[in-house]
């Protein structure tokens, strides 16, 4: 998928600027959460869940490389072929050799994150090969050219008017309508047409068992029960940390997920595949491959103070939380990955330094943390990548006048914090100079290159006084006696 | 190529000082486990009906056959495609004669695209479910020769049959049960949990979106609870 990282302050502003957007934020980001804490309440202690599914995803961390090669084996003795894929352009080229391989004219897709951060639909296009997404929300934005919204819902700020439009020009549709169950079943009709001729299907996976060599999806559409029964070959690709050691742990990886997610307490469809059919069965794939796909992960696997972020589950709590997403929406992420879990994992697939306006559009208030059920700490990686961003800008060789001028002052203010008295006189000479600037007990703005930072703040004007000055004050006032006349004062 | 990228990928991710694993905590409590046998019922009838699917109980196999043929009237079904001639005993043919549906079975077929045409041409599959779980009223569906897997989700109306002794509490029940013998492990196994949906136009939520409209489960109530009856295979797994 095409990157728009770069583009997130502009998009920003003009979602803040779209009433539409604004209203559907307000509804869905509360509503979303509200259906999630009533899902986590159908557990008898939904810390206890929560706190059991961080575990795991701590331990699959730690034992990642074990894990993997235990799933491998497990699946290649079922029959799966499994693949190993460096980058984006690797496995790309593996799923257009397989189509290719098989003669097919088009493949239909599950919805599937990983496909859209690797642009696997774009590279199939180009090639020759068709690509039908099945997920509703993935249709109308495939046909619109739009990014994801939302990680569950992708395009469920679009209004209907338009999807019948684009469904009326792709001849999805034959009469316009608004009603969004119409348009719905409009598409339920032409992509059935696609699944009952269907040769080759792609889906994610959002869960590989080490255990058995199984690999799970989770849905309610059945766009991907579709996908893994009708067609002959079946294409499941998965990035690398998508394991659980076990069933067992699937399984409750499933009920945190879904709860998460959608704030069900089961979807419509949990299907566990192990192998391709058995010669005797109708139908399900002959040929099943897994394509396991690092595109960076091994690298911020060995990144010890970030690699947290690869215990994501994608089930997009953090986001309904997040009162940043709560006021811009998905768009000005500008990828697949959107919210507090996108201003993880973004800057780490596309560069600290190209991606400076994500991790810093956060007030670190931690509800993201609170929320995920993974264990990551995104306020902390927030914090890791903004101090790599201005250590790396003040290395030697690096450093523009601005990074000067915020040197010498941490030089300055370190120096002072460190020397009692002379923060003391730092701070008598420092308060003047401030109070001068403000007005009507604000500071608006000061010079030196500081502006940005009151773009979107005031500063309350200084005390005339400091603590020390008052407490040294108060020790010569004379101390109240009480009343011992009134017999109530103690 | 895949050899080296493979090497290459483990070779990372191995170079990393690996640390012990935390500890973890204790296994959550599910309480559905403590549930008696009607109350297993009551909580799989009120899970799937919440999905807007229905649950029937049958007296016995005949009495299946009239469940049978009421949803047929109401739905106005006018061909089906059965995973068998007979599941768990009800007559499905002699259910297709008494309300002239032309019933299609599995059976029927040995040519893969004539079977895949039929599921997405026929009114309603009919299924057997190998078990029912309480806990979310789900389905549990093991996919071999028998049963396929386009039965369940190519036809707008799934109607699954399954004995009372299949009904477990948890997933965990299944799943075991599933997968415990590893040279008998299908190559696909599903939980079902009501008919297929979406919200993703403007959050508005409805059934059917590419697999069935509407889903309909008859319990056969000869027969006890499942994990009353057999040795309880989830009770020393699940806490």
């Amino acid at each position: 998928m095409h990157s728009r990282v770069d583009q997130f302050m502009e998009t920003a502003r003009e979602e803040m600027n779209n009433e539409r957007t604004q209203m559907f934020l307000k509804l869905f980001c509360s509503g979303f959460s509200m259906m999630r804490q009533f899902a986590l309440s159908s557990f008898p202690d939904p810390e206890a869940a929560e706190s059991y599914s961080r575990s795991i995803r701590a331990e699959v961390l730690e034992r990642l490389p074990e894990l993997l090669e235990e799933f491998e084996k497990k699946a290649i003795s079922r029959g799966v072929k499994v693949i190993w894929a460096r980058d984006a352009a690797e496995a790309n080229n593996i799923i257009l050799d397989i189509a290719r391989q098989k003669g097919v004219q088009y493949v239909t897709k599950g919805k599937s994150m990983i496909t859209e951060e690797i642009g696997l639909n774009e590279h199939l296009i180009k090639n020759g090969v068709d690509v039908y997404e099945t997920d509703l929300g993935e249709v109308i934005t495939q046909q619109l050219g739009l990014p994801p919204f939302h990680l569950v819902g992708p395009a469920i700020n679009v209004p209907p008017e338009k999807i019948s439009d684009i469904f009326l020009k792709n001849g999805i549709l034959k009469e316009p309508t608004t009603d969004p169950v119409a348009l719905g079943k409009a598409a339920r009709m032409y992509l059935r047409e696609k699944f009952r001729t269907q040769e080759m299907g792609i889906v994610g996976v959002n869960m590989a068992v080490a255990e058995t060599g199984s690999f799970i999806n989770v849905e309610n559409e059945g766009n991907i029960r579709m996908n893994k029964s009708s067609p002959k070959t079946l294409v499941a690709i998965m990035s690398l940390e998508k394991l659980v050691p076990t069933l067992a742990d699937a399984i409750h990886m499933t009920r945190i997920l879904i709860r998460n997610c959608t704030g069900q307490k089961m979807t419509s469809y949990v299907s566990f595949d192990t192998g391709p059919k058995k010669p005797d069965e109708l139908d399900g794939p002959e040929d099943v491959y897994v394509v396991i796909l690092d595109n960076g992960r091994s690298e911020i696997y060995k990144d010890l103070k970030v690699r947290d972020i690869l215990k994501c589950i994608r089930c997009g709590a953090c986001m309904n939380t997040c009162p940043v997403y709560a006021r811009i929406g998905g768009y000005p992420y500008g990828f697949t990955y959107t919210g507090p879990m996108g201003q993880a994992i973004n800057p780490l697939l596309w560069g600290i330094e190209n991606t400076t306006d994500l991790y810093r559009a956060c007030t670190l208030c931690g509800s993201c943390r609170k929320t995920c059920p993974a264990g990551v700490d995104h306020p902390f990686l927030f914090l890791e990548y903004r101090s790599r961003e201005i250590r790396k800008k003040n290395a030697k060789g690096n450093r523009t006048l601005l990074s000067r001028l915020e040197n010498t002052i941490a030089a300055i203010s370190s120096f002072g914090m460190r020397q009692g008295r002379a923060w003391i006189l730092g701070v008598r000479c420092v308060r003047p100079l401030l109070n001068f600037l403000s007005k009507d007990g604000y500071i608006r703005d000061i010079p030196f290159g500081v502006q940005g930072w009151f773009g979107c703040r005031d500063l309350t004007a200084m005390p005339d006084k400091t603590f020390h000055e008052r407490w040294k004050d108060l020790q010569n006032e004379p101390v109240p006696l009480a009343d011992t006349a009134k017999k109530d004062v103690i | 190529m895949s050899m080296q990228a493979r090497e290459e990928i483990l070779g990372r991710l191995k170079s990393v000082r690996k640390n012990t694993p935390a500890a973890r905590p204790a296994k959550p409590v599910l309480s559905e486990i403590n549930l008696d046998k009607e109350q297993l019922l009551q909580r799989f009838t009120s899970e799937l009906n919440a999905q807007t699917g229905a649950v029937y109980q049958a007296k016995d196999k005949e009495d299946a056959v009239r469940i049978l043929s009421e949803i047929a009237s109401a739905e106005g079904l006018k061909s089906i495609l059965a995973t068998s001639g007979h599941i768990y005993g009800v007559d499905i043919r002699a259910f297709g004669s008494q309300n002239n549906i032309s019933v299609s079975t599995v059976q029927d077929f040995s040519d893969r695209n004539a079977f895949r045409e039929l599921a997405f041409a026929v009114d309603a599959g009919i299924t057997s479910a190998d078990f029912a779980v309480a806990e979310t009223g789900t389905l549990g569906v093991i996919f071999y020769k028998d049963q396929p897997r386009l039965v369940s989700i190519a036809p707008p109306v799934h109607i699954a049959i399954v004995p009372v002794d299949k009904l477990y509490p948890v997933y965990e029940n299944v799943i075991e049960q599933v997968f415990k013998d590893t040279n008998k492990i299908p190559s696909q196994f599903c939980f079902i949990t009501g008919p297929s949906s979406t919200t993703d136009i403007k959050g508005v939520h409805f059934k059917g979106m590419h697999g069935p409209v509407k889903i309909f489960v008859i319990f056969i109530m000869t027969g006890g609870i499942g994990h009353e009856n057999s040795d309880g295979p989830g009770k020393t797994m699940v806490r």
